[in-house]
């Protein structure tokens, strides 16, 4: 508590030194007076910023990105009543932000505050725009940029700017602080951070006009770190180092049972058959888990169930009934470069530079579906690149370094995309129009060249498709985000978590939780010539991957760090998938051979049918974003599962598992041995014998009173039985 | 047969969920709600609550002129009963925008999306899905019904939850509410072997259901429990079938709204808002008494649109005055607050066309009929309750019907008001859509205040 004080003491005092030499020096609109305003969320997207239509007529830019036209604003409309410099205490901007009129949004400026006295200063000093001669902001910087702090522990954070004269300044107090984990650590005005509960990483943005300093912190648990599971790879290396570093424990493996279940539902997308866990069980093959890991990546399932994952984001959904020719042909692409394991860079190369008809060139079909060039290069980049551009369409990127400039500069690539209507409605052929690729950047209405993301400006010969060079650039082993992008958003796949979350938001301001683990799957990747099945196989042969979910007496808080295995309901595909394997039921789709499977879907059209994929969230294919999918729980999945006409007509299925089993003279132990094995991959417990044994043997009765006859009677306890395990959350969840 | 609580006392169901579903049917006089009348296709502003007597034959239409219980309101002959009520509703006849199309016009007014354009799906969530979920973020609420109901509901990618999910969207009754065995599935098992099927699996289930739980630190399988408690009440619990039960109603209520389709909608709509449901819509789409298709987008290839019109405003007269009379009768006028409307008007200059003959009100197949189109730049829109005086008239078209003369009100208006009455603090109140962007509720509009003046 004393050293809080003291550091608090010192805070102010070198605050109050540097007000006192502002008031000789001349107030600068940008470096002054837009900050104050940007602190005081003035120009927040939810108050008068222009992207967020500006409240009661008065509009700033977000964030004070373009303070040339906040002046115009502020000085030049409104008949300029909104600033005086004869009585500048009688401005509508301080009048307004001190609340002394009636203002929407509240006191936001103390009047005897330093930013207060600040921009009446600049008012009072003749409102004047900065010279192109004064100093401009060059960098900020954070200190400290790193810190290991205890849990509920605080940290004072000190901004001090670098500006082009030299002049470096302190502020602390007008910097803007955002945590990437907000249930990892608060943040106040004052730049002081607070963590909270959960150990780990977690980075603090700092924000100070269109300059970013990220402060990281590492949060120890304190627990002691005895037993570490056997170093697989170099991922159990990275993983576990970072938790001997932030001292969490990690849990111990799971069990065979736990892990081919798990496996099979990630890979595979769908249930181990009774056969295969028994197998799998009774085999003392040392290495059997990596065995299995090969089985899957070679079987037809992989392809299914990966290509059901990229068709969604690559936007193969059905407008209109004439897509389906389209959505096949594409699908297929995708499923068979998958099966194939064609490198990721080809696949990507092959779709971005994609030229011909769709007949004669799948790829093409995603030209289709996504038109403008301003989609084309977000989705580019938040797909295959992992950074979110859409916001830099219209303004600076709130917590990037992109700008509209960066934004135009990459739509250049596909501006020189070339369209003729062919005989099929809708699709055209796609070449390369000869010309200089360009592009208008929207806001300055100059032409912008080519160039990817932070990288110079190209120069492309007309006869040249520029989307190649686009290409060249993302396969290259140096690109900074292609090779990242692709091994977070699968190791989310597996783990719940990107070690970048959202795992399509890679920035400076927002770093992973495990960098050089980040890094080394990269190079893994990169170093693997792009295979996709080695990213799959070294994830889920670690020891990491096959952590037991069941956390030990430290490890429950830990939510980023991967000590244990991070439980999730199955996604809606292969939920039906598994319940029709279960129940031994088919699911019909239109237009498909009987017996296709969810996850074998070729696009969305299938979600108008079934009502169990769309109450389970499977995506539209609208948006690039995994998040489009939605895993969260709701009333109408509770409904569904337990009272939902196609649910129980599985469950009642002719030739379904029930009938089978009610009419199956085994005794009812190897039945319900059967049962577990096919939903759970396990044997099951006594208890859980004795209750479906005691269930089965029940005598029914009829609405009536009568009892029922016992084959009648078994088979509504098969079906009841069938119905309990279903609704389970061992059944629901892949754990 | 007994089943329901007491039957499940052994499930040992949470606390809340006990007292959730104790409280059943019981009114929520805390909780603010809206029931949206939604007439799909777009009804005919200049033939029903704007007519315009002096415009000439090729505009005015048919109808002739009739005053109202309120000086200087004027409505057609459609709706004799409004005009005995009309100090009840307000009119405002002014309401505009620009996108011509169903899919976009839908969009405009329920979702606000800024484009003209049609799409096949909406891009931002519906007022609705919007707040069903803002709501479903406070605490506090107990019944143990859905909170967002949809009565034959708005369909066909016009309205929907976009990137809030489908867990928002509306509980959806399809079912002809004024069919003798009408039917809610999902809710309260009617049969006793079913009920008891029901309650041997869950226990069944509540014995098998073992899975480690330590690992569930962010309250998922919490929440799962929850869910699926609640489906066991919705499914047995025998007051939430009641709430579905128009056969509990008085029949000179359920002959007040009319013994057709629309009426009983509506009615329904009345009956759930009382038990707990905040957030209603009610689609007049459809048959009305059994017969062929339906809905308010009268084009001269649809349907005669006079004929049209007659053909079915008489149950729509008779169920949405209903409505307004129970809303004040029983006591929900501050409450609950009642909007009608559809997503434009029709085009003031009749056009006309050859009929398809398919329309119950259209003429022989071939034969010449008049008809009208879309017009989104002017149209009107009823309100009532939520502590609307009635009375009113906001705005004025001008003299043929085709532009806001006065005070035009936006579809962010529309919004801004509705979420106002649901006390969503409509101006500050952002969502991350699904690349992570910040977007208000409510683009550009503030309520219409002179409602409730």
């Amino acid at each position: 508590m004393g050293r809080w004080v003291g550091s608090l003491a010192a805070w102010l005092l070198a605050m109050g030194a540097v007000s006192a030499a502002e008031s000789v020096r001349a107030v600068s609109f940008i470096n002054d007076v837009v900050p104050v305003l940007t602190k005081a969320s003035c120009n927040s997207g939810a108050c008068h910023a222009k992207a967020g239509m500006g409240q009661n007529g008065f509009q700033l830019s977000l964030l004070g990105f373009e303070p040339q036209e906040d002046y115009e604003h502020l000085v030049k409309e409104a008949r300029g009543r909104r600033l005086s410099a004869t009585a500048p205490e009688q401005s509508l901007l301080l009048l307004k932000a001190a609340s002394a009129v009636p203002h929407g949004g509240g006191r936001r400026l103390d009047p005897e505050s330093e930013a207060y006295r600040l921009v009446k200063t600049w008012i009072a000093q003749g409102m004047k725009y900065d010279q192109s001669t004064d100093p401009k902001l060059v960098s900020i910087s954070v200190q400290p940029a790193r810190g290991t702090l205890k849990r509920k522990g605080e940290q004072q954070l000190k901004v001090m700017a670098r500006f082009s004269d030299g002049r470096v300044k302190d502020i602390t107090k007008l910097a803007l602080y955002e945590a990437n984990d907000r249930s990892m650590a608060e943040t106040e005005e004052n730049g002081r951070v607070r963590i909270l509960d959960i150990p780990g990483n977690v980075a603090v943005m700092v924000r100070f006009q269109d300059k970013t300093a990220v402060f990281n912190a590492s949060v120890p648990l304190g627990a002691p770190v005895k037993h570490l599971p056997p170093s697989k790879n170099f991922i159990d290396q990275f993983v576990f180092t970072n938790l001997k570093q932030i001292s969490v424990p990690p849990s111990p493996v799971c069990d065979d049972a736990t892990f081919i279940r798990r496996v099979s539902l990630d890979i595979a997308g769908r249930l181990p058959t009774v056969a295969e866990a028994e197998v799998f069980l009774s085999s003392t093959e040392p290495s059997k888990r990596d065995k299995l890991v090969d089985t899957l990546l070679t079987s037809p399932d992989y392809a299914d169930f990966f290509a059901n994952k990229w068709t969604a984001l690559l936007k193969n959904k059905r407008d209109a009934a004439s897509d389906i020719s389209a959505n096949f042909a594409f699908h297929s692409w995708v499923r068979d470069s998958l099966l194939a394991n064609k490198p990721y860079d080809q696949l990507v190369r092959q779709l971005l530079a994609a030229t011909g008809t769709i007949e004669g060139n799948p790829p093409v079909a995603w030209y289709k579906r996504v038109k403008q060039p301003t989609e084309q290069l977000e989705d580019v980049a938040q797909l295959f690149l992992g950074v979110r551009m859409q916001c830099a369409q219209c303004h600076h990127h709130p917590f990037e370094r992109w700008s509209q400039h960066d934004y135009y500069s990459m739509s250049a690539f596909f501006s020189q995309i070339g369209r003729k209507p062919t005989a099929t409605a809708g699709e055209d052929v796609i070449f390369h129009k000869r010309g200089m690729a360009q592009a208008e950047n929207k806001k300055t209405k100059l032409p912008v060249k080519p160039a990817g993301l932070g990288d110079p400006t190209l120069d492309i010969p007309p006869d040249e498709d520029p989307r190649l060079r686009l290409a060249d650039w993302m396969g290259n082993k140096a690109n900074p985000f292609f090779a990242k992008s692709l091994v977070n958003r699968y190791w989310k796949h597996f783990f719940k978590r990107g070690l970048i979350e959202p795992e399509d938001d890679i920035r400076d301001t927002n770093p992973p939780s495990n960098p050089e683990l980040l890094d080394a799957l990269a190079k893994h990747f990169v170093e693997s010539g792009f295979d996709l099945k080695a990213v799959v196989r070294v994830i889920t042969q670690s020891s990491t991957y096959q952590l037991s979910a069941t956390p030990n007496q430290h490890n429950g808080v830990d939510r980023q760090n991967f000590s244990h295995f991070y439980p999730r309901r199955m996604q809606a595909e292969v939920l039906l998938d598994s319940i029709d394997q279960f129940t031994g039921a088919k699911t019909d789709f239109a237009d498909l051979p009987p017996g296709t499977r969810a996850i074998a879907l070729p696009d969305n059209s299938y979600n108008r049918g079934s009502a169990f994929l769309k109450v389970f969230g499977r995506p539209e294919g609208a948006s690039v974003c995994e998040c489009e999918r939605a895993s969260s729980a709701s009333l109408a999945q509770s409904l569904h599962l337990m009272n939902a006409s196609d649910v129980k007509g599985k469950l009642a299925a002719s030739g379904g598992r029930a009938e089978r089993l009610a009419k199956d003279d085994k005794p009812a132990a190897q039945k319900i041995r059967e049962l577990y094995l096919a939903a759970f991959a396990r044997e099951p417990q006594s208890h859980e014998q004795a209750v479906a044994e005691e269930y089965l043997a029940k005598p029914r009765e009829d609405a009536q009173g009568k009892p029922l006859p016992p084959d009648q009677s078994r088979r509504i306890a098969y079906e009841d039985l069938l119905w309990a395990l279903i609704n389970t959350k061992e059944f629901l969840y892949n754990h | 047969m007994n089943i329901g609580l007491t039957g499940f006392a052994t499930l040992s169901l949470p606390g809340l969920l006990r007292l959730r579903a104790e409280n059943a049917g019981k009114p929520q006089k805390e909780k603010t709600a809206v029931i949206m009348v939604w007439l799909i296709g777009g009804l005919s502003h200049i033939d029903t609550y704007d007519p315009k007597p002096d415009a000439s034959t090729d505009y005015r239409g048919p109808f002739n002129v009739i005053p109202t219980n309120v000086p200087g309101m004027n409505i057609t002959e459609l709706l004799p009963l409004h005009a005995k009520m009309a100090d009840k509703f307000t009119l405002i006849r002014s309401m505009t925008h620009r996108a011509g199309g169903h899919p976009a016009g839908h969009l405009r007014m329920l979702s606000g999306d800024p484009d003209e354009r049609d799409k096949p799906a909406p891009k931002y969530p519906d007022w609705m899905c919007l707040a069903n979920y803002l709501r479903s973020k406070q605490a506090g609420r107990t019944s143990p019904l859905p909170n967002y109901v949809a009565i034959n509901s708005i369909e066909g990618g016009y309205a929907g939850p976009a990137y809030l999910g489908n867990a928002y969207s509306p509980f959806t009754i399809s079912d002809d509410p004024n069919r003798p065995n009408f039917q809610v599935p999902n809710i309260g098992q009617t049969s006793a072997t079913e009920a008891r099927r029901l309650s041997d699996r869950t226990a069944l289930r509540q014995n098998l259901d073992t899975l480690e739980r330590s690992f569930d630190k962010e309250g998922e399988l919490g929440a799962l429990d929850q869910f699926e408690s609640q489906a066991v009440t919705l499914l047995t619990n025998p007051k939430t079938r009641d709430a579905f039960d128009l056969g509990k109603e008085d029949a000179r209520t359920r002959d007040r709204y009319g013994r057709h389709r629309w009426g009983q909608q509506l009615l329904l709509a009345r009956r759930l808002v009382e038990s707990g449901v905040e957030i209603i819509h009610s689609n007049l789409d459809g048959p009305i008494c059994g017969t062929a298709g339906n809905n308010w987008d009268d084009h001269a290839v649809n349907a005669h649109v006079f004929n049209g019109l007659r053909y079915r405003c008489w149950a729509y007269d008779q169920a949405v005055t209903a409505l307004i009379e129970d809303i004040h009768a029983r006591g929900l006028a501050k409450r609950v607050m009642v909007v009608v409307t559809g997503e434009f008007g029709r085009t003031p200059k009749i056009s006309y066309d050859r009929s398809t003959g398919a329309h119950p009100a259209s003429g022989v197949a071939g034969t010449i009929q008049p008809g009208r189109d879309h017009w989104p730049r002017v149209f009107t829109n009823l309100w009532s309750g939520g502590g609307i005086p009635g009375g009113g008239i906001i705005g004025a078209s001008d003299k043929r019907g085709e532009d806001p003369a006065e005070r035009p009100c936006s579809p962010g208006d529309f919004l801004a008001t509705l979420y106002h009455h649901l006390g969503i603090d409509w101006e500050n109140t952002t969502i991350n859509d699904l690349t992570g962007r910040p977007t208000h509720i409510v683009n550009g509009g503030a309520p219409i205040t002179e409602l409730f003046s």
